[in-house]
């Protein structure tokens, strides 16, 4: 049997998985549902293929690809510029609303603000760039040849590269550092972490900023591997939501293994069901965590 | 005398306009032990929760020292010298209890971290032996340990302390007073909610009853174990003064 479908789940899941990183942490820090995380996926593919463009009009020639991959450096450096931006914009997008509702009303109003503010960022990009689907390279690649019949393209193993890469730094961070350990008790608990001298208010910026970066990430990685819609974000809400209450809310290696697994069942679906049966996979998935183990595979029982 | 903790005319309340604590005034001097009793409802907790920063303050004064609190958010006031250890939910559960130590010990200046940290787990041995133990997986009687131990790397002046005592043996409430004491000892101001009221008699240098959330009786624990007031307010019986 071939087992392409497998290494195309593998390449969806890495993508998820980042974005999922973002969902887990600011369900767990801000306790609520965030719907416009996808937006910062497709603000984040946006605004980096929007860097490099201008940096292609200052250098008078377009960011030059590095053989094998179809982008280069230039692509990356803007990847990153465009990373911090949406974080920004998650950060401003905070101050301006979601603040103001975290200190005045419930968990469901933020929710539903949300919803607001998914709809006004994607008509924003539609304003801006039109719904036309645009692409950071139209060179073609091969696919290389990997085990058991499998084939991958070197930007496909790339972004499964970057995506363990910034995994293990995620991880890292959360588990072994001081804001790492700060973002952990304000999850458990914002009151005690507050007594104990944490600033709350810090720790929710920080939260909002690595969030909003590695959406960045994964929109640039979306757009690498498909192409740059408007919609792009959006439509990877739900599997992003899957993958992380599969993998437990809060807990970020969770979110990364979740999100391998809504990809790789996402895959196997449309291999041996059919592609009109992809969507539904990730309610599948949600509907059975919920029943079977609420907390997901590496989150903390209630 | 300088007060480590000098709160005058407190109203505080979750709504504004329902005061819970209404008019409360308590001052606690550097090395001194004061116990807040008072019945179901007194405001008692709401009191330290107020003092710490997690509950509105609608009037009236709380100071540190000469830092004045009301404006400062929760975490400045541990910054500037405020321990509070809550009755319930006092230690981060999913955290191993190193790391609960190192949130507190963060906060601090760097230089001396250590010492600080070797300081409280002399004082708590039992802690140190469990640093990498989840502190959702210690007893009642080391969790409590562990909240006064977190509470300590935070460099306190004053430390409140609500209702220490709950839930513990006899046996583990001993051995925490006698912690307790020896903080005192050290120069630390200690405000603790009691609902045990031989316990706090027994640690306490001094007593302040709350009723409806307002000062009824203070005084030495020894002046008002003969005071029939108290005896009063706490087995229900009727004194005039209303309870």
């Amino acid at each position: 049997m071939n087992l392409q479908f497998l290494m195309d789940g593998l390449v969806v899941g890495a993508t998820l998985a980042l974005g999922a990183t973002g969902v887990t942490l600011t369900y767990a820090n801000l306790r609520f549902a965030n719907f416009a995380h996808g937006e910062f996926l497709s603000w984040g593919a946006y605004l980096s293929m929007t860097l490099a463009g201008l940096a292609g009009s200052l250098l008078g020639a377009p960011l030059a690809a590095r053989e094998p991959f179809s982008i280069g450096v230039g692509l990356l450096g803007c990847a990153l510029v465009a990373a911090a931006l949406t974080g920004g914009l998650a950060l401003l997008i905070d101050a301006v609303l979601f603040r103001r509702l975290r200190e005045r009303g419930t968990a469901v109003t933020a929710v539903m603000a949300s919803f607001g503010v998914s709809m006004a960022l994607r008509a924003l990009l539609e304003a801006l760039y039109t719904t036309r689907p645009r692409y950071y390279s139209q060179e073609l690649q091969i696919a290389l040849p990997l085990a058991e019949g499998m084939r991958a393209t070197p930007d496909q193993l790339a972004v499964c590269a970057v995506t363990v890469l910034l995994a293990t730094g995620v991880t890292l961070l959360i588990g072994r550092t001081a804001i790492g350990r700060r973002m952990r008790a304000v999850a458990e608990n914002p009151s005690l972490a507050a007594v104990v001298g944490v600033d709350v208010a810090a720790v929710i910026r920080a939260t909002w900023l690595l969030g909003g970066a590695l959406a960045a990430v994964a929109g640039v990685a979306l757009g690498l591997l498909v192409q740059v819609r408007p919609s792009m974000g959006a439509e990877l809400l739900l599997p992003m939501f899957a993958a992380a209450i599969v993998g437990g809310i809060g807990s970020v290696p969770g979110a990364l293994i979740g999100g391998v697994i809504v990809g790789v069942a996402e895959a196997t679906t449309v291999r041996f069901i059919g592609a009109e049966w992809r969507a539904a996979v990730s309610f599948a998935l949600l509907i059975a965590v919920l029943l079977v183990r609420p907390s997901g595979l590496f989150g903390r029982r209630a | 005398m300088n007060l480590a903790l000098a709160v005058d005319g407190l109203i505080a309340g979750y709504e504004p306009g329902t005061p819970i604590v209404a008019g409360a005034s308590v001052g606690v001097a550097p090395g001194e032990i004061v116990a807040v009793l008072g019945p179901n409802g007194a405001g008692k907790s709401t009191l330290l929760k107020a003092v710490a920063g997690l509950v509105p303050i609608q009037s009236g004064q709380v100071r540190l020292g000469e830092a004045d609190l009301i404006r400062e958010p929760a975490h400045r006031r541990a910054a500037l010298g405020l321990g509070y250890v809550p009755q319930l939910e006092n230690v981060f559960a999913a955290l191993s209890v190193e790391d609960n130590l190192a949130l507190a010990a963060d906060v601090g200046p760097r230089a001396g971290r250590h010492a600080q940290l070797q300081q409280a787990l002399a004082l708590f041995p039992e802690i140190g032996l469990r640093r990498r133990q989840l502190a959702g997986r210690l007893s009642g009687g080391q969790r409590q340990m562990l909240a006064v131990a977190r509470a300590l790397l935070g460099r306190p002046r004053v430390l409140l302390l609500d209702e220490p005592s709950a839930g513990l043996s006899p046996k583990i409430v001993g051995e925490l007073f006698t912690r307790i004491r020896a903080i005192a000892r050290g120069g630390v101001g200690i405000l603790l909610v009691e609902q045990n009221v031989r316990a706090a008699r027994a640690i306490a240098d001094r007593v302040v009853v709350l009723v409806q959330g307002q000062n009824r009786l203070e005084g030495t624990p020894a002046a008002l174990e003969r005071d029939p007031e108290l005896a009063a307010l706490y087995i229900g019986r009727a004194t005039g003064a209303g309870a």
